[in-house]
């Protein structure tokens, strides 16, 4: 036994009356260095509630993770419970809470995308080649899909993406040393403006457009949200108008679901577009602010848009202060609306129930405009090209352009701006290049990872809304992965189910105890299939938000399509 | 008003109902976890669906649901059924079933809907998720493995308690309810062991003590504040095991505050369980109760009226202090008081010592001056409807006196007597927040009362009532905030100095000068016991507290719990508490005594039963007719003008734990005090 351990500490009697008691209260306290450091970093910046997710990013970078008296400092300054910290710190993934006892992780963290099309082409491997590698002196962990499904396998060292990662080209990244996003050549304001960019949303500011007449653009197009939902845009605009004011309009930049990255796509190539369609939602609707939530997967959006947004101000586009982005912190069920919201206002993204709506009570408990980026994207062409341009358009009974993202087995990967209502094998054959090679078309996911799975036998069904639900599916945001003879659908649905199981927010019970006794239960050789289904019925019955009701349909959809696979 | 239809039976609903209310009124009963009428509405559990026609043909929360018109709602169909299975099922799946070893057996949500929506064996055999348990302070034990993450507990933290201290962190499967190893700074905090629907939190000084069937319960009356709590006792054999809530919605609503609770281990600890007679030797020698009266009778036979005198504690039942009354006016003594405190209340005037809105009035006022009082700590009842009615918005809180958290937001308005003067003569800014409130009200607080100044104090209280308008037609905003339960009680039945009697401090310096020769303490600990001097003091009561430690003769009563006592709360409204174990060892009710010791000192008291001793109380005082049904009170001319002295007003409650005898006597409270106080003092210097 060591000197020190041997000293009695003396402790009070704990009746004594009024006697003295701990120096300190139980609960963590204020350490001195921890709050010069969030003092720092805070700066001038506002202490409001809604910044709480925006602070702990600060934390987190320019410590490398959430230290306890970080937290502590951050509540205090922040005059706010540390319980409510701790559980917005430790809702999100992309945010490393260090307890006092605990090592702070290493400087560096690699982050291997697990989801379906990564994994397919070999993500598991390359995450375990990296662990043996770095042994500890990097952080290797998976991570959900990263929107770049295009290029698989797909790792996030630091801030910067590695596509098509090998051991090798991570590591260089590495020891590189450089972990900042790169950002892309994209079209910037000058080359927006020179081709005829923002002279609608001028038009509409000075009067020579009504909102009538954008709506009624909307209206005729047949423009719908793109976000996976589908509601009819001119539609929505016209119900967050008919609410009082003051209103809000915020853009799901948070795409999630694994196999999309169609937003991704336009932010990087043309933000300005996009830009000019949410300038026009907030005229329109007349919002007192646009909050961007752009989800932390894609930093060099956020760099990019970082510099553009000065710009719109500076040309007298948008008013100081009337758009905000907003980072995500890795929480895939922040893509849905109302848990958006709540993560804006700086808390976790539990989703609420409806009714109320979010058009009638949403951000800040005011009327809020809710768009998908791609949907903003399209507006600006839809009223100048005239709106037969999108609207006439189609295939098989379909209405306007779709931009699908397109992953998985095919020759040429990526974003394919096709009909709507194209079919997967068209979507295939016509503007991916055939299947790579090597692969036969087995079966496809028609929308993401939660829109189900079909086979090839149903590839004539036109990837459209309302066109699949009669086959347990849905095309949601258009993200297609498809899949062939070498992939064993038993894996497909397991990885699914792993990545709603890890996204589950744990707000009702069928989804949080469901998505985890599902994967459980799918990673037999056998799956009992009887009690599978019940469970997923169950979950799909009884959860509040989509992503517990549509977490079971991969499940069913193997079960219905491939269960000589499982069982 | 919408019409539906609910299993086939239509029912109109009041508007802004849930479908889960619309059942509740139409008498069927829908399964719960999460939800709970006075908590906002989590909808988490799933566990209420029901099938609504028109809509998407799956179960829906009925919690979350407003009832809508024509809406045809099953509750019972088998697609509800099979639901609320599979929701039962989940769960199960990580509830780790150790009902034999759980304190909440016996009287679980989960075990009674597992009967009817579970299945007789687990169909999952994976290993179950375990979590580990949390420190939330010395009230409330977790056991968090058992937890189905309704978050109860949490809103009731933060709505009702006003601490945030309780949070869910993680997400998924990864959630865990926590406090970050803080204890719940909350003095209802052991509400949400109630409210836990399942074991993962229980109490803590109540663990492994006993299962619900063995216990006797009885409805009775809480009396360690003035709010007089509508709880239940349960007693096992003559041992009083804890202390649970009932509902009363004019009073408690359904909540008690952690003194009431668990308070009750003081009930077992320090008590006097026989007479005690001081002996020559100046030791306190146990002694029979013949003996006891007899060392009375040869002080008290032969004295002049006006060298005795009696006070009343803090807990006394109206009985006993009519009996006691009763006694001195056989005596011929005019000195008795009630008043522990010395608090300048004018018994002649019901208006001046009621908290005339009523506790549940306070919602409906819409602006509040507090004078002299720390609600939190003296009424945290009081104080929740305060936080309540503040969480509706429009409800400007104005406090003179001591500053403390409130758990509500409030402008401080000052220290003491000179901003009273400025509200008072309408200068002060808040004097036209009230004067501009439709029903504004103020609560007048022992902190502001019990000083030489008192009557100056409740005089300029009275002109602030008057001037801004708090009394008139159906409203009256003037509420006095007691601490004693016994106080209003004795106040109504008049235990006051009767013509050239003495009050509280002129008794303590009398003794103290030799003038009255005999004091009878009527269960008062919290009088200055050094100024009895060389006074004859009989020390009626059930602990050996500070009365105790200086009597001459100690006559052993009885605890609220193990008496029936009637008292009033500080509303004025009359309540009947009721036995739940008998005294201990000698120990009698105290009326009993009194009647006993009458006999002894040859001027029986005209009673023989308690019957008899209630018919002359309401004879003598008729509101004590109406039980739980307070008479409003007239206004009329109180207080007396006069200067008031600039000190601060303070606080009569130093330690929200420790108030009476059996507070004092409990360990539970004991570690509270070194858990909330003594670290508070550390750490902030407030005083206490």
């Amino acid at each position: 036994m060591s000197e020190g351990e041997k000293t009695i500490r003396k402790r009070r009697h704990p009746g004594r009356g009024r006697g003295k008691g701990r120096v300190h209260p139980k609960g963590r306290q204020l350490d001195v260095a921890a709050q010069e450091d969030v003092l720092a970093l805070l700066g001038d910046k506002p202490r409001n509630r809604d910044l709480l997710i925006e602070h702990l990013h600060l934390i987190q970078d320019s410590q490398g993770c959430l230290p306890a008296p970080h937290m502590v400092a951050l509540a205090d300054e922040m005059r706010l419970p540390l319980a409510e910290v701790y559980e917005v710190a430790s809702f999100y993934a992309h945010f490393d809470i260090v307890k006092d006892d605990e090592e702070r992780p290493p400087a560096v963290t690699v982050r291997v995308c697990d989801s379906l099309t990564c994994e397919m082409m070999g993500a598991q491997t390359l995450l375990k080649d990296l662990r043996t590698k770095y042994d500890g002196a990097v952080r290797v962990v998976p991570a959900p899909c990263m929107g770049r499904c295009d290029c698989p396998p797909v790792a996030e060292v630091g801030h910067a993406h590695v596509t098509n990662a090998t051991v090798a080209s991570v590591d260089a990244a590495v020891s590189g040393g450089d972990t900042s996003p790169t950002i892309p050549d994209y079209r910037g304001f000058d080359a927006y403006c020179a081709d005829g960019g923002y002279a609608l949303l001028r038009s509409c500011l000075d009067g020579g457009k009504t909102v009538e007449d954008i709506l009624a653009a909307l209206d005729d197009s047949g423009l719908r949200g793109l976000g996976g939902a589908g509601f009819p845009t001119g539609r929505k605009w016209q119900l967050v108008r008919a609410e009082p004011k003051p209103r809000y309009m915020t853009i799901n930049a948070d795409e999630g679901e694994p196999g999309t990255f169609k937003d991704r796509h336009y932010l990087e190539t043309d933000p300005h577009r996009f830009l000019e369609g949410m300038l026009i939602g907030v005229w329109a609707v007349e919002a007192e602010r646009a909050y961007i939530y752009l989800r932390d997967e894609y930093p060099q959006i956020r760099k990019l848009l970082q510099i553009e947004m000065p710009k719109l101000v500076a040309a007298g586009l948008a008013k100081e202060d009337s758009i905000e982005l907003r980072r995500g912190a890795g929480a895939y069920i922040c893509g849905e609306e109302s848990a958006m919201i709540e993560s804006i206002e700086g808390k976790r993204g539990l989703p609420r129930h409806r009714p109320p709506y979010v058009a009638q009570v949403g951000l800040f408990d005011r009327p809020t405009l809710v768009n998908n980026v791609e949907t903003l994207f399209w507006i600006r062409d839809i009223v100048e090209k005239g709106a037969t341009w999108f609207g006439d358009q189609g295939r098989n009974g379909g209405k306007g352009l779709r931009s699908y993202s397109v992953s998985g087995r095919v020759a040429e990967p990526g974003v394919k701006l096709a009909p709507a209502g194209v079919t997967v094998q068209e979507l295939i054959d016509e503007f991916c290049g055939g299947m790579a090679d090597g692969h036969t078309f087995k079966a496809y996911l028609p929308g993401g990872a939660s829109g189900g799975i079909l086979p090839a036998s149903k590839g004539d069904l036109p990837l459209e809304f309302g066109k699949l639900e009669s086959e347990g599916c849905f095309v949601g945001s258009h993200a297609v992965v498809i899949l062939s003879d070498k992939d064993d659908m038993g894996d497909v649905a397991r990885n699914l189910m792993r990545f709603f199981e890890d996204e589950s927010c744990g707000q009702c019970t069928p989804c949080r105890v469901g998505t985890e006794k599902a994967v459980a239960l799918m990673s037999d050789r056998d799956w009992d299939v009887p009690l599978l289904e019940e469970l997923g019925r169950a979950m799909a019955d009884a959860s509040i938000c989509g992503l517990g009701q549509a977490a079971a349909n991969p499940l069913f959809s193997v079960l219905k399509h491939f269960r000589e696979e499982v069982v | 008003m919408p019409k539906l239809t609910i299993d086939g039976e239509e029912i109109e609903v009041p508007d802004g109902l849930s479908v889960l209310q619309a059942c509740e009124l139409a008498g069927v009963e829908i399964p719960r976890f999460c939800y709970h009428e006075r908590l906002s509405i989590a909808g988490n559990c799933r566990m209420c669906l029901v099938e609504v026609k028109p809509g998407p043909p799956k179960p829906q929360a009925s919690c979350a649901l407003p009832a809508g018109e024509g809406m045809e709602v099953s509750t019972n169909s088998p697609m509800v059924r099979k639901a609320r299975h599979g929701v039962m099922e989940f769960l199960l799946i990580n509830h780790p079933l150790d009902c034999p070893i759980c304190d909440q057996g016996g009287e679980c949500d989960l075990q009674d809907q597992a009967m009817a929506f579970g299945h007789d064996g687990s169909r999952f055999a994976e290993n179950k998720r375990a979590v580990g348990d949390k420190y939330m302070g010395p009230l409330i034990n977790t056991i968090m493995t058992r937890c189905i993450h309704c978050t109860r507990c949490v809103r009731f933290s933060t709505e009702v308690g006003g601490v945030e201290d309780m949070g869910m962190v993680n997400r998924g499967e990864h959630a865990e309810i926590t406090t970050l190893g803080k204890a719940v700074s909350s003095e209802m905090s052991g509400n949400v062991i109630d409210l836990c629907p399942v074991g993962a939190l229980t109490s803590k000084p109540y663990s492994f003590v006993a299962r619900p069937w063995e216990l006797r319960k009885t409805e009775t009356i809480d009396v360690l504040d003035a709010v007089g709590a509508n709880i239940r006792v349960d007693a096992r054999g003559n041992e009083v095991l804890r202390v649970l809530p009932r509902l009363n919605e004019d009073v408690n609503e359904e909540w008690i505050t952690d003194k009431t609770r668990f308070a009750c281990d003081g009930l077992r600890r320090q008590r006097l369980d026989r007479p005690y007679v001081r002996n020559a030797e100046g030791k306190l020698a146990p002694a029979e109760w013949d003996d006891a009266f007899a060392a009375i009778a040869k002080r008290v036979k032969g004295l002049d009226g006006g060298k005795i005198a009696a006070l009343a504690g803090d807990l006394c039942d109206v009985e006993s202090m009519f009996a006691l009354k009763a006694l001195m006016g056989a005596l011929g003594s005019p000195n008795l008081d009630c008043r522990q405190d010395g608090a300048k209340l004018d018994p002649t005037v019901r208006a001046s010592y009621l908290f005339n809105t009523g506790i549940a009035g306070v919602e409906e006022a819409d602006a509040c001056l507090i004078i002299g009082s720390n609600p939190r700590w003296e009424a945290p009842l009081v104080n929740a409807r305060l936080r309540k009615r503040w969480l509706q918005g429009s409800f400007p809180v104005g406090v003179v006196g001591p500053r403390h958290d409130l758990t509500y937001s409030h402008e401080y308005l000052g220290a003491g007597a000179d901003t009273l003067r400025d509200i008072a003569d309408g200068s002060h800014a808040f004097a036209s927040v009230l004067k501009n409130a439709e029903r504004p009200m103020l609560i007048l607080g022992m902190g502001a009362l019990a000083r030489p100044d008192g009557a100056a104090v409740l005089a300029a209280a009275r002109k602030i009532a008057e001037d801004t308008g708090m009394v008139g037609d159906g409203w009256n905003g003037f509420s006095v905030l007691h601490t004693a339960a016994a106080r209003v009680g004795g106040l109504e039945i008049g235990f006051v100095p009767g013509a050239g009697g003495l009050d509280t401090n002129g008794i303590l310096d009398a003794s103290a000068s030799g003038a009255v020769d005999v004091v009878y303490l009527l269960g008062a600990d919290e009088v200055d016991t050094k100024k009895l001097g060389n006074a004859f003091v009989i020390y009626q009561g059930h602990h050996g507290d500070a009365g105790a430690h200086v009597a001459d003769v100690i006559l052993p009563g009885a605890a609220y719990t193990e008496k029936s006592g009637t008292y009033v709360n500080t509303e004025g409204r009359v309540q009947q508490g009721q036995l739940a174990a008998f005294p201990p060892g000698d120990a009698r009710e105290d009326w009993t005594i009194l009647r006993a010791l009458s006999a002894a000192l040859d001027c029986t008291l005209p009673f023989d039963d308690v019957a008899a001793l209630r018919k002359q109380i309401r004879e003598a005082f008729p509101r004590f007719v109406r039980l739980d049904d307070p008479e409003p009170a007239a206004w009329g001319e109180f207080g007396m003008a006069g200067t008031m002295d600039s000190t601060p007003f303070g606080s009569p409650i130093a330690n929200f734990h420790m108030t009476d005898p059996i507070s004092r006597a409990s360990e539970t409270m004991a570690k509270c005090t070194q858990e909330f106080l003594n670290n508070q003092n550390e750490a902030t210097g407030t005083d206490g």
